[in-house]
């Protein structure tokens, strides 16, 4: 066997070019995001803290790389072996899914050469802090599980037998790290009751999250066995995916019983059958993502038609990815008082990442031993069945549930008006109107005031209260346009300037020579200090 | 002593010579006075309503800003103030998304940007005993500053000396566990824009499961370990018995089978 047939060639032609493009679009956008700073390529705000990079790269990012932990513990810890072949695969899937995260997070941290920061400076009680340890901890054990790879390949035949003889402990450190943060990057919105929306906020947060995952991250080695069959002619192991389906179908189930009942138990139950954005978002997410996909991987003729199992996968990620987007963006849109939309510079960035992985995918099944030998065979089939399984009466119905969703978006938010816009102040009534009643509330004048003295000035300044106060009839005869001296809005240290009060405004309409000294008679009289 | 400020909104005349002696005190560009909170604005008067009010951070008795930030740049200090380490901190705006009164605000332009809010003048004048800069340029005492108990008995004695003057609540006493800012006003506080928030502390929140992951981890690797363990015996046995392996092999590989005594090691099958 000639060494080509083990070394598959990805057929992604057209799809480089795509690649290519997207990275392109991402090295703009990674250009301006450190040349110009956050505000520049994002449209977070304060407002909006935390927007498509928490979102998307972050949380879904590492949900869908739960697949990891999950095929390892099956094969290591509960010794189904037959589950083998699909190991390798789902330890790579997770590992890139892990870089690709921290990749992420030195695009959305303001100070991103701190990443360290968290490894020395400690504080247990943050749920961020965890999180950031235990990836950091679960990313070294992905490289150790994903190093046979590299091993074999040079043949490195010492260290393989170093990790191949702690490979046990390293599979239960994984379980225990992806539990702990897969299920706290749920938990960091428990503490924010008040601002994430009913139908996600609940103290049961990192329960729904780690499930999810589970499920999720089960789909999406459903999802890379098919998407590497079409890519590296890769031979299907549709037994092994079938038994992933009944998996997801318990997670799925699971999930979806403690979600109801958790929505009932707070009250919030209604508040999925009003007629907003939160709520068509909620059943895209638990109708599409959750219901359809536990129903449809339940019947046997699903499992076992090729089409019906990469059908159901692809709506468990789907519905996966709509619930972490709907937990981070959805969800925490109403109190925030703004509208948030992702920046094109976000989707670009989100968008290479996305493409890297799969591009990355694409390198390590070309030159490490990925998958087990002689399962590759891009000659064998002929094109036409190799063909993905997505039949077009199937495409056009995706497209008409997303177009559906899309509408139900728009008209539920058209209907509240917009998204939580928040209040908008009183319009400033005339303080003038309050000056009497105000004045016999004085305890004591303000205190002496040195304004901003500039580089050519010949001395600072300094107005004191006491002396004009006694002066003035009353205290409208300055703060007649409200009690700041200079027109509200006009910053007072860039237009105090020599021309404007020595051209008869501000302090000179009285300092003209006839009501007081005027401001030309003597410098020092008012630059004294 | 814990350092608190009153702020008592029937006294306040909108002269805004707290927000301008912050920016003095701390060195902030004068820019916007729109009577919002900004990075460059650490208090700010809203005109509303035909009211004042004065906004700023309420320096939680138990913060959540403080118990949320990973590399605690924001931290409560024994004193009081929650102030900000600006070179721990590494941007991660965990702050901004917890904190009820939305009060952390971030330098979304600057090439190095900081979180930032009030710190009570912790180290410009508190360590030096005086006042906070706000509070002592304050012409009517609409905003004044002291211990905290203090502070809450003139609060409840001003409600109680003019009852009509005040709406009977003291804004800040149990929100959120209790804050340092206190506010007495003359119309209910849910008009004038104050978030309705639970008494019970923030950090309870997450704490409440953070504390429970030693237990996960322990009983968890203990039960994983224990599976592979179990699932091992399982296939020694199956091979065995299969004829798979011999019995020698069978009773030497590791997981062990379970403690063999003498009628064992006779007939293991």
């Amino acid at each position: 066997m000639s060494a080509t047939a083990d070394r598959p060639r990805p057929r992604i032609g057209v799809w480089q070019a795509v690649l290519l493009a997207i990275l392109a679009f991402g090295a703009y956008a990674t250009v301006i995001r450190y040349a110009q700073g956050l505000g520049a390529a994002t449209n977070l705000s304060d407002a909006f803290p935390w927007g498509l990079w928490i979102g998307f790269d972050m949380l879904v990012g590492v949900g869908l790389a739960a697949g990891g932990f999950v095929v390892a513990a099956t094969v290591h810890i509960f010794r189904m072996e037959r589950y083998e072949p699909i190991a390798r695969p789902a330890v790579l899937t997770a590992f890139l899914g892990y870089l690709l995260v921290i990749v992420a997070l030195l695009y959305d941290l303001g100070l991103p050469w701190r990443i360290w920061h968290p490894m020395v400076m400690w504080n247990p009680h943050s749920v961020m802090f965890e999180v950031g340890w235990c990836v950091m901890l679960y990313t070294t054990v992905l490289a150790l599980e994903f190093s046979p790879l590299v091993f074999e390949r040079f043949g490195l035949k010492m260290p393989l037998k170093v990790i191949r003889a702690i490979y046990v402990p390293l599979v239960i450190l994984g379980v225990l790290l992806s539990t702990l943060h897969q299920s706290s990057l749920g938990t960091l919105y428990v503490i924010a009751p008040d601002k994430l929306h009913g139908l996600w906020y609940t103290p049961l947060l990192p329960v729904f999250f780690f499930v999810s995952a589970v499920a999720a991250g089960v789909a999406m080695t459903i999802f890379e066995s098919f998407m590497s069959y079409r890519a590296f002619g890769k031979r299907l192991e549709a037994d092994l995916l079938r038994g992933l389906g009944r998996v997801i179908v318990v997670a799925l189930g699971v999930y979806a019983v403690l979600r109801f009942e958790d929505l009932a138990g707070r009250g919030a139950l209604a508040l999925a059958f009003r007629l907003t954005p939160e709520a068509v978002l909620f059943w895209g997410e638990m109708g599409l993502g959750v219901l359809l996909p536990m129903a449809l991987f339940a019947f046997k003729r699903v499992r076992a038609s090729e089409q019906g199992l990469f059908f159901a996968a692809l709506l468990t990620v789907m519905g996966f990815i709509v619930n972490r987007l709907n937990v981070a963006i959805t969800g925490m849109q109403a109190s925030s008082g703004v509208t948030y939309i992702p920046s094109m510079l976000e989707f670009a960035v989100t968008a290479s990442l996305v493409a890297a992985g799969f591009a990355l995918f694409g390198l390590a099944v070309k030159y490490l031993p990925v998958f087990p030998p002689g399962e590759v065979e891009p000659g064998r089939a002929p094109r036409r069945e190799r063909r993905l399984a997505l039949s077009r009466g199937t495409v056009a119905l995706l497209w008409g549930l997303l177009l559906a969703g899309a509408l139900g978006v728009a008209v539920s938010s058209a209907l509240n008006g917009g998204a939580g816009r928040g209040d908008e102040a009183a319009p400033v009534a005339p303080l003038s109107a309050h000056v009497a009643e105000v004045e016999a509330e004085l305890t004591s004048l303000p205190a002496p005031y040195t304004f901003p003295t500039a580089e050519e000035s010949p001395g600072p300044v300094v107005f004191d209260h006491e002396t004009h106060a006694a002066l003035a009839e009353s205290c409208l005869t300055c703060h007649a346009s409200g009690w700041s001296v200079t027109i509200p809005g006009r910053p007072l240290a860039g237009e105090l300037t020599y021309e404007r009060i020595h051209e008869g405004d501000l302090c000179a309409s009285c300092h003209d020579g006839e009501s007081a000294t005027a401001v030309d008679d003597d410098c020092a009289f008012c630059h004294g200090g | 002593m814990r350092p608190a400020i009153l702020n008592d909104l029937t006294k306040c005349i909108g002269c805004e010579a707290c927000a301008l002696a912050c920016k003095e005190v701390n060195g902030l560009p004068d820019r916007d006075r729109r009577g919002t909170l900004s990075a460059d604005t650490w208090t700010a008067v809203e005109h509303r309503n035909g009211l004042h009010i004065r906004r700023q951070c309420m320096h939680c008795l138990e913060p959540a800003c403080a118990s949320v930030c990973p590399v605690a740049a924001l931290h409560k200090t024994p004193e009081g103030p929650v102030v900000y380490d600006a070179d721990r901190c590494i941007g991660c705006r965990y702050c901004m998304v917890v904190c009820p009164f939305g009060i952390p605000k971030y330098e979304w332009d600057e090439p190095v940007p900081k979180v930032r809010k009030c710190v009570l003048c912790f180290e410009t004048r508190l360590e030096e005993g005086r006042q906070p800069a706000c509070t002592e340029a304050c012409p009517t005492g609409a905003t004044i500053f002291g211990d905290r108990d203090e502070l809450v008995r003139e609060a409840q004695r001003r409600i109680e000396a003019e009852p009509g003057r005040y709406v009977p609540r003291i804004y800040g006493l149990e929100e959120a566990g209790g804050t340092s800012v206190l506010y007495l006003s003359p119309v209910p506080f849910e008009e004038l824009g104050f978030a309705t928030l639970r008494d019970e502390p923030y950090p309870g929140l997450t704490w409440d499961i953070l504390s429970k992951l030693p237990n996960v981890v322990s009983v968890g690797g203990v039960l994983l370990a224990g599976i592979w363990w179990i699932t091992g015996r399982r296939e020694t046995l199956k091979k065995a018995r299969s004829g798979e392996i011999s019995v020698e092999e069978a009773l030497a590989r590791k997981p062990p089978l379970v403690p063999l005594d003498d009628d064992d090691r006779a007939a293991p099958l």
